[in-house]
């Protein structure tokens, strides 16, 4: 008699076979020591491996496994229709542009903004018209005595100075600055006492 | 009273009722909890594995399919869980070798009164060699190993938790059944005597 493969054999040890092939291996059993044998020995492995026993649950796992559950209940209920993550998403975009919107329609409705910084202008300073010295208005010049060489007129000095076009302007704002005190020295009350300090 | 299929249980999980999923807890509580302590070995370990497992198993019941039974499901999720434990404490997990304990409470182990000290040290040690000897398998025998022998789990539904083919399965069992057979010879021999 034919012996049958140790992998076959091991199935059928294993219960790794169906119904009608375990039924084959066993007619086989009944008649083959050695395949019997084999059988036997891993039966042997079977029941060693039955010795490896562990503890049972504890007694608290029950009732971890029930808070467990209902702490996801809850949380659900809790969170409802804004537990849908993108329904939370769009709220929360809504009100940061609602809260940017308000902020800035709130500055500009209640916080003045300096208009453009007023620049004085020059005080229009009235200067009299300066008469035409003609030879009517000039007092007469005293005649000098006879014998007496006038003496040259002095020579007329003009500043020649040369200023950039920034040095200008600084100087004209100075001439303003200037003339507008004077104007407002001139507009005092006259002969008010001074107020000793 | 008949007893419920846990097919119809979980469709009424499925329908809100809560006193159907306590059912499946008793009826599974253990199971799941002896998976876990052969796995990850802690038994702490195990039982946070093991509520995990019921949560995902009430957060999905609205998705639940009743296409495939429900323990093929429910190992799914828990051989997922636990070899992602394994990988995760791989470098954490060292051999004990001297640890008679087995990470057990110590109030465990002194439940049984009757054996003897001696009785019961040689017993623990026996234990330590085979679990050793399981824990030393490939993850896949391991799993395969653990579902088959000692979680009572047919072989065509071990290829459906571990999403492999049948013949897979039986090339997974017969390998690791062959190392086993080998790593704890002294032990077979022991009993011959």
């Amino acid at each position: 008699m034919k012996c049958l493969e140790t992998e076959r054999l091991m199935h059928y040890a294993y219960h790794l076979m169906d119904e009608t092939a375990a039924s084959q291996v066993r007619a086989h059993l009944g008649e083959c020591v050695r395949c019997r044998e084999i059988v036997k020995q891993h039966g042997r492995l079977d029941t060693l491996l039955d010795e490896w026993k562990v503890a049972e649950p504890s007694p608290w796992f029950d009732v971890r496994v029930r808070s467990a559950v209902e702490a996801q209940q809850a949380n659900r209920q809790a969170t409802g229709f804004w537990g849908l993550t993108w329904v939370r998403d769009l709220a929360l975009a809504s009100l940061a542009v609602l809260l940017v919107a308000g902020a800035f329609w709130f500055t500009r409705s209640h916080i003045p903004v300096p208009s453009r910084v007023a620049v004085r202008q020059p005080h229009p300073v009235m200067v009299p018209p300066a008469a035409p010295q003609t030879a009517q208005t000039r007092p007469p010049l005293a005649k000098p005595p006879a014998g007496v060489k006038p003496a040259p007129s002095a020579p007329v000095l003009k500043p020649t100075f040369n200023f950039s076009n920034e040095d200008k302007d600084t100087l004209a704002l100075e001439d303003y600055d200037l003339a507008a005190n004077f104007d407002l020295l001139s507009e005092l009350p006259k002969g008010e006492p001074r107020v000793a300090n | 009273m008949a007893i419920e299929s846990d097919l119809d249980l979980m469709l009424r999980v499925r329908d809100g009722d809560s006193a159907s999923f306590e059912i499946l807890l008793r009826r599974y509580r253990l199971p799941m909890v002896s998976y876990f302590r052969r796995m990850v070995r802690d038994q702490t370990m195990a039982e946070d594995l093991a509520q995990e497992v019921f949560l995902r198993v009430y957060r999905s019941r609205e998705r639940y399919q009743p296409e495939a039974r429900f323990t093929t499901w429910l190992y799914r999720i828990a051989t997922n869980l636990a070899l992602n434990a394994i990988r995760d404490r791989r470098d954490e997990v060292s051999d004990t070798a001297g640890d008679d304990s087995d990470g057990a409470p110590i109030l465990e182990r002194f439940v049984d009164p009757l054996p003897t000290v001696e009785q019961r040290l040689i017993q623990e040690d026996r234990e330590r060699l085979i679990r050793q000897a399981v824990e030393a398998l490939p993850e896949n025998q391991r799993a395969a190993v653990i579902l088959h022998k000692y979680q009572d789990v047919d072989y065509r539904q071990i290829a459906g938790i571990l999403d492999v083919s049948e013949g897979a399965v039986k090339s997974l069992l017969f390998r690791a059944y062959g190392t086993l057979r080998v790593r704890l010879e002294p032990l077979l021999r022991e009993g011959q005597i």
